[in-house]
C-alpha cells in the first residue's frame, strides 16, 4: 500500500501547495476575440490591460487589506463567436476563484454569454464591446444586481455623435448600411433612434444590411447611391467595412462613410488603403504623442509590443485604463472577492489617472432604470476621428482639449 | 438607359466576372477528373495556400509577377501530393475513399494555415490601378478584369498544351482509355500526376488573381470549392467552355438575387442550379452522354 499512501501524500501536498498560491494572487481573466475579423481590437485590448498588469505587478502587486498580491491572468480567445463565446464565459465562472473579468469585443458574446457571470456574482467590465444590447439586456430584464460594468463609449453615443455629424456637414439624405450581427443590427435601431430625434432633419434614403465575410457590396451601394444617398452611415467590422469603401471606389461613389468607432481599426483601414481616407467614427482615444496624457501609454505600449501604431488605439487605451480602475478597486475592496469588488467599482473614492482621463467615480449603484449607471463614457468624453492615410487623427483638431484635459464626469 | 437597368447589368457584370474564377476552379476539377476519375474536394484551400503562398512571396519583395509564379509551383507541388497521398490508394483498392481523403487533405491544409499565417485577413498587393473604369455606365475594376483575363489564359494555355506538347496528348491518351495508353507507351500514373499538379496551379493560380478583390484568409475560398462544384457539374466534366458560360452565369445569377431579393439570398441560386442540373441533365448541360458498352 506504499504506493496509494504515496499518491495520497502527493495529492495532500498539492492540493495544499495550490491553496497557498491561489491566497497570493488576484486571478483576472481576459477574453476577447485574439483571431478573427474583429483581432486588433482583442489583441489591442488584451495587451492594453496587460500592460496595465505588468506595471502593477512590477511594483509588487495590489495592496489588498495590506498584502501585496500579484495579478495572475486567465486569457482566453473567444474568435469573436457568439457559441464560442458563451463558452469560454461558462469555463471562466465554473472556475471558482476568478475575481473579475475584462474583455468582450463582439456584442453578441455579450448577450449570449455573461448571464453565466451574473449568475456566479463575477465581476465583468466589458470593454471594448459598444452595441447597445450588452447592457440594455439587464435593464430590459429589470436585474436588480448587476456585476457587469462598461468601459466603452456606448453606441447610444456614438449614433448621436455619428447623426450630429451628419447635420454638421449639412447632409439631409443618409443611407445606413449595417451588418446582420447583434452589433451591426443594434447600431442600425440606435441610428434611426436618434434620427427620429432630430425631427425630419434628416431623411433615411435607404436601409441595406450586409452579412459578415461579404466582399462585394456593390449591390448594396448601389441602391444607397440611385435612392441620393449623401453619407453612409455605417455599422460594421473592419473586412466588410473594408468592403464597403472599396465598393464605393468602384462605382465612384464619394460620399463620406461616418460610423461607429470600428473604422478606427487596423483590418478597416491597411485593407481599404486610399479608399477608406476620410471615414469618420467617434474615438475614446487618439494615437497622438503630442497629447500628453496619451504619450507614456503609446510609448510603452509601442516598446512592450514592438510596433509603432496600435492595432486598435481605443481598444488598447480601453483595455489599459480598466485594468487600471479595477485594481484600484480590488485595492479599496481589499478583497478579492467579487461581490466586495462590486461594491468598490460602483464607489471608486480614488480617482484614477488613465491614459483617457481621470476617471473620478466612472460607475455609481446600479439601477435598471438607468444603464448609464454602470457605463463609464459619456458624450463629453468622446471625439469624432478621421482616417488619414494610415492612421486615425481628430477630425477636429480644436476637440485636443477634450482627450488632453478631461475629467470624466 | 433607365437605371434600373444599368443597376441590374451592373450587378450582372460583376457577378459574372467573379463567376469566372468559380470556372477557373472548376476547370482543375475537370483536368484531375478526366485523367484520373477524380477530383479534389479540398480544392477551394489549395486555391487560398496558393494565395498564401503569393502573399508571403510578395512579402519578401518580389515583384507580383514572380509571386504568381511561385504560388503557381507550389500549388503544382501540393496538387501532385494530394494525388499521391489521398487519391492514388483508394482508386486502386477501387473504392471512393479519395472524396472524404480529398477533404480531410483540406481541412488539415485550413489548419495548418491558421496556425501559420493566423486567422486575419489581409490585403494582397498587387500592382493594378486602383479605381474603376466605365464601361457604357457599368464600372468595372482592374483587379476583377485580372480575373478574368487570368481565368481565360490559363485555360488557354493548357488546353493549347493538351492539344500540342506530347505530355498534354499523353493525357488525353490516358482519359481516353488508360490501358490502351499504357500499351502504347504512355504511362497513366505519371499523366495523372501530371494533371493534378496542373491543376494545383490553376487553383493556386485563382487564389493570386482572388485574392486582391477578396482579401486573403484561412476561409476566403471556404465556398468556393462548392461554387466551383456545381459550375463543373452544371456545365458538365468535359466542356472547358462550357464551363465558363456556367460560370458567368452563377456569379451574374449570385449578384443578381443578392441585389433584387435581398444580399441574405445570393448563394440560393447556386444551389438551385445544381438541383436542377442533377434532376434535368446529370451529364451537364455540355456535357456528353456517356454511352457505357456491355
Amino acid at each position: 500500500m506504499n504506493a496509494s499512501r504515496s499518491i495520497l501524500a502527493f495529492l495532500l501536498a498539492t492540493s495544499f501547495s495550490t491553496v497557498v498560491t491561489a491566497a497570493d494572487v488576484v486571478k483576472i481573466a481576459i477574453t476577447g476575440p485574439f483571431s478573427g475579423g474583429s483581432a486588433p481590437m482583442g489583441v489591442s485590448m488584451r495587451d492594453g490591460a496587460k500592460l496595465a498588469i505588468s506595471q502593477i505587478n512590477q511594483n509588487g502587486g495590489i495592496n489588498v487589506g495590506g498584502k501585496k498580491m500579484k495579478i495572475e491572468l486567465i486569457e482566453r480567445d473567444d474568435e469573436g463567436k457568439n457559441d464560442r463565446g458563451a463558452l469560454v464565459a461558462q469555463e471562466i465562472s465554473s472556475m471558482g476563484d476568478i475575481s473579475a473579468v475584462i474583455g468582450t469585443v463582439n456584442t453578441g458574446i455579450a448577450v449570449m454569454g455573461d448571464k453565466y457571470y451574473v449568475e456566479k456574482g463575477i465581476v465583468k467590465i466589458i470593454t471594448p464591446a459598444a452595441g447597445s444590447a450588452s447592457m440594455t439586456q439587464w435593464s430590459k430584464a429589470g436585474t436588480k444586481d448587476l456585476p457587469i460594468f462598461r468601459f466603452a463609449s456606448h453606441d447610444g453615443i456614438q449614433a448621436q455623435m455619428v447623426v450630429e455629424k451628419a447635420l454638421k456637414l449639412g447632409f439631409t439624405n443618409v443611407a445606413i448600411v449595417h451588418d446582420a450581427t447583434n452589433y451591426g443590427v443594434s447600431g442600425r435601431d440606435d441610428l434611426i433612434e436618434q434620427i427620429n430625434r432630430q425631427r425630419g432633419k434628416l431623411k433615411v434614403v435607404s436601409v441595406e444590411k450586409f452579412a459578415i465575410g461579404d466582399k462585394d457590396m456593390t449591390g448594396q451601394l448601389m441602391k444607397a447611391k440611385s435612392a441620393g444617398a449623401q453619407a453612409i452611415l455605417i455599422w460594421g467590422i473592419g473586412p466588410e467595412l473594408a468592403a464597403v469603401a472599396a465598393g464605393k471606389e468602384k462605382l465612384g461613389f464619394k460620399v463620406p462613410m461616418i460610423g461607429g468607432w470600428t473604422l478606427s481599426m487596423s483590418n478597416f483601414i491597411d485593407t481599404a488603403g486610399a479608399a477608406g481616407n476620410g471615414a469618420l467614427m467617434p474615438q475614446t482615444f487618439i494615437e497622438d504623442e503630442s497629447i500628453a496624457r496619451a504619450k507614456p501609454f503609446i510609448q510603452a505600449y509601442h516598446k512592450a509590443y514592438g510596433v509603432t501604431r496600435i492595432p486598435s488605439p481605443v481598444s488598447a487605451a480601453q483595455g489599459y485604463d480598466a485594468a487600471l480602475l479595477l485594481a484600484e478597486a480590488i485595492h479599496e475592496a481589499g478583497s478579492t472577492t467579487p461581490s466586495k469588488i462590486k461594491f468598490s467599482l460602483e464607489n471608486l473614492k480614488v480617482t484614477v489617472k488613465g491614459a483617457i482621463a481621470d476617471w473620478k467615480k466612472p460607475w455609481s449603484t446600479w439601477n435598471p432604470s438607468n444603464v448609464e449607471s454602470h457605463e463609464a463614457f459619456r458624450r463629453a468624453t468622446t471625439v469624432m476621428g478621421k482616417v488619414q492615410n494610415g492612421r486615425v487623427v481628430l477630425a477636429d483638431p480644436s476637440e485636443k482639449f477634450v482627450l488632453a484635459g478631461t475629467t470624466a464626469k | 438607359m433607365d437605371a434600373t437597368y444599368i443597376a441590374l447589368a451592373q450587378m450582372a457584370v460583376g457577378g459574372g466576372l467573379m463567376g469566372m474564377a468559380y470556372a477557373l476552379v472548376a476547370y482543375g476539377f475537370q483536368l484531375t477528373y478526366a485523367a484520373g476519375k477524380a477530383v479534389n474536394f479540398g480544392q477551394g484551400e489549395l486555391v487560398m495556400l496558393g494565395a498564401f503562398a503569393g502573399i508571403s512571396l510578395a512579402g519578401t519583395g518580389l515583384p507580383y509577377w514572380v509571386s504568381v509564379l511561385g504560388a503557381m509551383v507550389a500549388g503544382a507541388a501540393l496538387g501532385w501530393l494530394v494525388e499521391r497521398v489521398a487519391v492514388r490508394l483508394a482508386l486502386k483498392q477501387h473504392n471512393e475513399g479519395w472524396i472524404l481523403l480529398t477533404i480531410i487533405v483540406g481541412l488539415f491544409a485550413l489548419s495548418s494555415v491558421e496556425n501559420i499565417w493566423g486567422r486575419e485577413d489581409r490585403a494582397f498587393p498587387a500592382p493594378w490601378p486602383t479605381g474603376a473604369l466605365d464601361i457604357f455606365g457599368i464600372s468595372v475594376t482592374w483587379p476583377e478584369l485580372a480575373i478574368a483575363a487570368g481565368a481565360l489564359g490559363i485555360m488557354t494555355l493548357v488546353e493549347l498544351a493538351k492539344r500540342y506538347t506530347m505530355a498534354g496528348i499523353a493525357v488525353q491518351a490516358v482519359s481516353a482509355d488508360p490501358e490502351a495508353a499504357e500499351l502504347c507507351g504512355v504511362r497513366s500514373r505519371s499523366a495523372i500526376s501530371l494533371s493534378w499538379a496542373v491543376s494545383g496551379a490553376a487553383a493556386a493560380f485563382a487564389g493570386t488573381v482572388l485574392g486582391p478583390v477578396t482579401t486573403v484568409g484561412p476561409t476566403m475560398a471556404a465556398a468556393l470549392t462548392l461554387k466551383a462544384f456545381s459550375v463543373a457539374v452544371v456545365a458538365g466534366l468535359d466542356s472547358g467552355f462550357g464551363l465558363l458560360i456556367a460560370g458567368i452565369a452563377l456569379g451574374a445569377a449570385e449578384n443578381l438575387s443578392g441585389y433584387v431579393l435581398g444580399s441574405g439570398w445570393r448563394e440560393a441560386p447556386g444551389l438551385i442550379l445544381l438541383i436542377l442540373a442533377l434532376a434535368i441533365r446529370p451529364q451537364g448541360v455540355f456535357g456528353k452522354k456517356i454511352i457505357r458498352k456491355v
